[in-house]
């Protein structure tokens, strides 16, 4: 009753026919009511800045005076494609999403097989790998910044103890990139077993006991049932995975600023650097919409793939 | 009664009325600027630096009545923040900022051309200043954009018990890169105390560099200018034919020498090495590497040290080859191009920028240690008043051969430097020279015919 006065207001009951019939269909108004404030907020705080960015990537605006900014159609486009700057940062992210993404997922995985078990203080331990998701990147690079020291780090320490050669992990462009990717996975392992643990405990127990009275082993269990019954899972960890390993940044920032020698710079990072250090606005802009497009294919060919597996393992 | 009631309500009429006209009356012809530079970081306060800036605030305010100066903290990001606020038309008044980051911003007319304030104020004149530094605020079209307030040369940092260790007399500003050569030769030792020179020095067990070189261009590019040499032409249109000119080339080449070919300085993973393991100061105290190149304020970094002792520090001169010069960095103070629309204001952001540039504040750059001052007379007094007058002595000596950084000059500065750093970083860690270059070039150029519509 009180929501029927309200809408019998002025505001709803005059203007346009379109205006008034839509606020009389009664089942919608109320909804749109409801999404109206995020609604406004994602416009405002993602839409606009969107469009805009991508305004942006066709003017040489560097910064100030916006108004006179020149437009230069498509430049920043044709001057990206003999950015060699830019095909190393695209090469180190492709690098970086090849090594970190699946290796990512197999220890997640293994870790989160190890947890779905019986085991005594599985919760203490569950919690113990979920901490580095929630710690922050700056106090976690500047832990691994000392564990990787190549003089004082405690890694290479113990490979001096038991014989090994030790290595400038951050120093030597051939390890740098590696070992961005141990810390990254490091960090993300707690969250992708929370999600990997979610799929194993849906799959009901009487097919495992199915599966054992028909005199599968454990390894035929898990390839024959764990994994194909986990195909959502491994889908959404494949694509999530693609789409924030091509957007790392703050481990390259804070531990090697995209050295030595360039084999760090990632494309978030030099994006970042064109427009805040350049502050050549416009052409990070384009970079920025070459990337969310480079991540927008790779994310519908991952779609295409996983559907056409699915298809074929219907049929 | 009734008449009591109106009383009230009169006199509580009057005391909302009467204060307001007050601060009208006093609020009328009430300049207020907005100056970043003034604060310090929360770490910094009560030291003679903080000091020094609020004496200056409160001195002009009690001159000039009629103006109030509102201090506002300098943001983080700061060159990020000032962009954000001139477009919104939030910019400060006056701010101080490194003239290096300051020519896309003159180029895009958000400073005031100073030549203004020269009109306006009699005593302010160019000739209070430091000519390297001042080069860093003017164009050859005769505009003056912002003023200098301190800064420092290049210099050459080392160590005296190192000197010492090699059996050496101290260094004098008058030599030469061959000299400076065999000096570092001499100057780096393994763990027997053989030198470089040394038929049967042992390359593994280095106990003493005598240089150390690094990739960034502010630490290389004067040695570039000592051979004649340059990397960029003079309007800033190119690299081609300056970057890949023999003499730009000998004096990387040189420079690439001393670390791969005469090894008396580390190679970069052999310095990242030493940075890591105690920080390069204190390798540079214990005389693990012995000269350095490096500015002013390193003095203050190094006197706070653990090892520091007053033995262990001292400066000297760059050795010179074609030419004797060094780089200068600076920062000064700007005034935001839309004061120029208010005449009043306009006259009391220069009376303020003079009171900043004039002998009683630059003198207490001497107290702080931090910078060489910008004021060619405060310069001059600060080498009796430091407490390190020899080496104050070496930077004001070298300040007059100082040549302003590109930074203040072009506006596409920082993505070159990036590009040079890179290319330099490729060369010590073993690239070939002419390659390295060639790429730096054609990268350089590119960006560089981008910018300029090309």
């Amino acid at each position: 009753m009180q929501n029927k006065a309200f809408l019998e207001q002025p505001f709803f009951t005059t203007g346009p026919g379109w205006w008034r019939r839509f606020w009389t269909r009664s089942n919608e108004r109320v909804g749109y009511l409801f999404i109206l404030p995020s609604l406004l907020h994602l416009i405002a705080f993602l839409l606009i800045p969107l469009l805009f960015s991508l305004y942006l990537s066709f003017t040489d605006w560097r910064g100030t005076n916006f108004y006179n900014a020149p437009f230069i159609g498509l430049s920043n486009y044709e001057f990206m494609l003999g950015d060699r700057r830019w095909w190393n940062a695209m090469g180190n992210s492709a690098y970086f999403t090849a090594l970190s993404v699946p290796l990512g997922m197999i220890i997640s995985l293994g870790i989160a097989l190890v947890m779905n078990q019986k085991l005594r203080g599985v919760y203490f331990f569950r919690t113990l790998f979920f901490m580095p998701v929630i710690s922050s990147w700056v106090a976690v690079s500047v832990i691994w910044i000392t564990l990787l020291d190549p003089q004082a780090g405690m890694v290479n320490y113990f490979l001096k103890s038991i014989g090994l050669p030790t290595v400038n992990w951050l120093g030597d462009p051939a390890s740098a990139m590696p070992s961005l990717v141990m810390i990254t996975i490091w960090k993300g392992a707690g969250f992708n077993m929370v999600i990997w643990l979610a799929g194993l405990q849906a799959i009901p127990q009487e097919l495992y006991e199915a599966a054992a009275i028909d005199g599968a082993n454990a390894r035929q269990s898990f390839f024959r049932l764990t994994l194909p019954l986990l195909t959502p899972t491994t889908f959404f960890m494949a694509i999530t995975g693609v789409i924030s390993s091509f957007q790392v940044f703050s481990s390259v920032y804070v531990i090697t600023g995209g050295g030595p020698r360039g084999a760090t710079d990632v494309a978030v990072h030099r994006i970042y650097l064109r427009a805040f250090e350049s502050f050549d606005m416009g052409y990070a802009s384009a970079l920025a919409w070459v990337l969310f497009f480079v991540i927008f294919v790779f994310t519908l060919l991952q779609v295409w793939y996983m559907r056409r597996r699915e298809e074929q393992a219907l049929f | 009664m009734k008449n009591i009631g109106k009383l009230f309500a009169l006199l509580v009429v009057l005391a909302l009325i009467v204060p307001t006209l007050a601060v009208i009356a006093q609020t009328e012809g009430q300049i207020t600027l907005r100056v970043i530079g003034l604060e310090v970081v929360p770490e910094e306060r009560e030291t003679p630096l903080a000091i020094a800036k609020q004496a200056a605030r409160t001195r002009f305010m009690e001159a000039h009545p009629n103006v109030f100066i509102e201090s506002l903290e300098s943001p983080p990001e700061f060159d990020t923040q000032l962009l954000v606020d001139l477009a919104a038309g939030t910019a400060p008044d006056i701010w101080y900022q490194d003239a290096s980051t300051a020519a896309r911003l003159v180029d895009t007319g958000n400073v005031v051309d100073m030549n203004l304030c020269l009109d306006l104020v009699p005593d302010l004149t160019l000739d209070r200043f430091v000519s390297g530094m001042l080069d860093m605020h003017q164009r050859d079209t005769g505009e003056v954009w912002g003023l200098p307030d301190g800064g420092t040369p290049m210099v050459m940092f080392y160590n005296p018990e190192s000197v010492a260790r090699a059996g050496l007399e101290n260094p004098t500003s008058d030599w030469t890169w061959d000299e400076f050569l065999e000096f570092t030769q001499k100057m780096t030792l393994d763990n027997q105390g053989r030198n470089r020179l040394d038929p049967n020095f042992d390359e593994e067990n280095v106990v003493q560099w005598g240089f150390r070189v690094r990739k960034y261009t502010f630490e290389w590019i004067y040695w570039v200018w000592q051979n004649g040499g340059d990397v960029i032409s003079p309007d800033g249109t190119t690299v081609d034919g300056y970057l890949n000119s023999p003499e730009t080339i000998e004096a990387i080449t040189f420079l690439r020498d001393l670390v791969l070919k005469y090894g008396v300085a580390p190679e970069p993973s052999a310095l990242d090495q030493l940075v890591q393991q105690f920080g390069f100061l204190t390798s540079f105290l214990r005389g693990e590497v012995a000269m350095f190149p490096r500015g002013h304020w390193e003095i203050v970094g190094l006197t706070t040290q653990e090892d520091y002792e007053p033995g262990r520090v001292a400066v000297v001169g760059n050795p010179s080859k074609v030419e004797d010069v060094t780089v200068i960095y600076e920062s000064g103070w700007f005034i935001n191009a839309t004061v120029a629309n208010d005449p009043d204001k306009l006259l009391a952001a220069c009376q303020f920028v003079d009171e900043l540039t004039g002998r009683e504040y630059q003198d207490t750059k001497v107290v702080t240690g931090l910078e060489l001052s910008a004021n060619r007379e405060s310069a001059q007094a600060a080498v009796e008043a430091s407490a390190w007058p020899e080496m104050e002595a070496v930077f004001v000596e070298e300040a007059e051969l100082g040549r302003r950084n590109y930074g203040s000059m072009y506006a596409n500065w920082p993505v070159v430097e990036t590009a040079l750093d890179l290319m330099m970083e490729n060369i010590l860690a073993g690239g070939d020279i002419d390659e390295e270059v060639a790429i730096a070039v054609e990268e350089i150029d590119r960006e560089l015919a981008r910018a300029s519509g090309g």
